[in-house]
């Protein structure tokens, strides 16, 4: 279970490093290779210490359970992007969901991340004509 | 409770309420459309009872805010709800009379604060 607690001075809690065996056989590696669209991506990415999905396609990867880099969850799914949520403080994070298992998981962007894929998935749910969508445009 | 009556069963699924754990309202557990419903129309606060990993029931119980709207192929929307005790994420399809302006504040909410200047897209 984890509880975030105010912090004096409005300070977030520093990431913790993500310390995992990306390589072949457990081998230490410092880039994984995206299964959606084969890029070699770099694990040292701009404003993340997390870095688990690919910043050209989005998609992930299904390995870690709820801590990330622990390599806990057995499942080893591709997780497609899903849809965005915004954090109290602004931040957008990136809903993964397991084309496998079905599982969710949440994640922050990343400096680096693809901007018109990230901009098409906010626009997701304003851009099919929605029937919801028009009619609350028309009550309001 | 006998099984073999559909119609008992059905007037109780119809009957049976729940209370919002975090607006109190008494929301009856079926929706218009018939489906069995799982958050509050009103806030769309839900309750996190089903173990979404093993199926059965969890021991959790926390209450489950909504974080996000996701749009299946279909254009069906479904509100992304995260436990605040376990962080858990689940999703739900939304219902008929759940509440527009919650869910359209969830929808827009991204664009109202961009990580990354929105104006270098009018060119695209």
């Amino acid at each position: 279970m984890t509880r975030r607690k105010a912090r004096p001075g409005g300070q977030r809690r520093p990431q913790r490093a993500k310390d995992v065996l990306h390589g072949p056989a457990g081998a230490r590696g410092d880039a994984f290779r995206c299964v959606g669209c084969r890029l070699d991506v770099s694990l040292v990415a701009p404003g993340t210490a997390h870095r688990n999905h690919c910043p050209s396609c989005l998609v992930s990867l299904h390995v870690d359970r709820r801590v990330p880099g622990d390599r806990a969850a057995g499942c080893g799914g591709r997780m497609t992007p899903l849809s965005l949520s915004v954090r109290a403080d602004g931040e957008w994070m990136l809903i993964h969901l397991c084309l496998t298992c079905g599982e969710l998981s949440a994640n922050r962007i990343a400096g680096d991340d693809n901007a018109l894929a990230l901009i098409r998935l906010a626009l997701r749910p304003l851009a099919d004509a929605g029937i919801p969508a028009s009619r609350v445009m028309l009550a309001l | 409770m006998s099984h073999d009556h559909p119609q008992h069963r059905s007037a109780m699924s119809s009957l049976s309420t729940f209370t919002c754990v975090r607006c109190g309202l008494t929301v009856a557990a079926s929706a218009p459309d018939g489906s069995r419903r799982n958050h509050c129309p009103s806030c769309l606060h839900s309750q996190h009872l089903v173990d979404h990993v093993e199926g059965g029931p969890s021991d959790c119980e926390g209450r489950m805010t909504p974080i996000s709207i996701a749009v299946l192929r279909t254009g069906d929307w479904m509100v992304v709800h995260r436990c605040v005790r376990c962080d858990e994420l689940t999703s739900n399809p939304v219902c008929g009379d759940d509440n527009q302006l919650i869910l359209m504040r969830m929808a827009v909410r991204p664009l109202a604060q961009p990580p990354f200047p929105l104006e270098a897209f009018g060119d695209l």
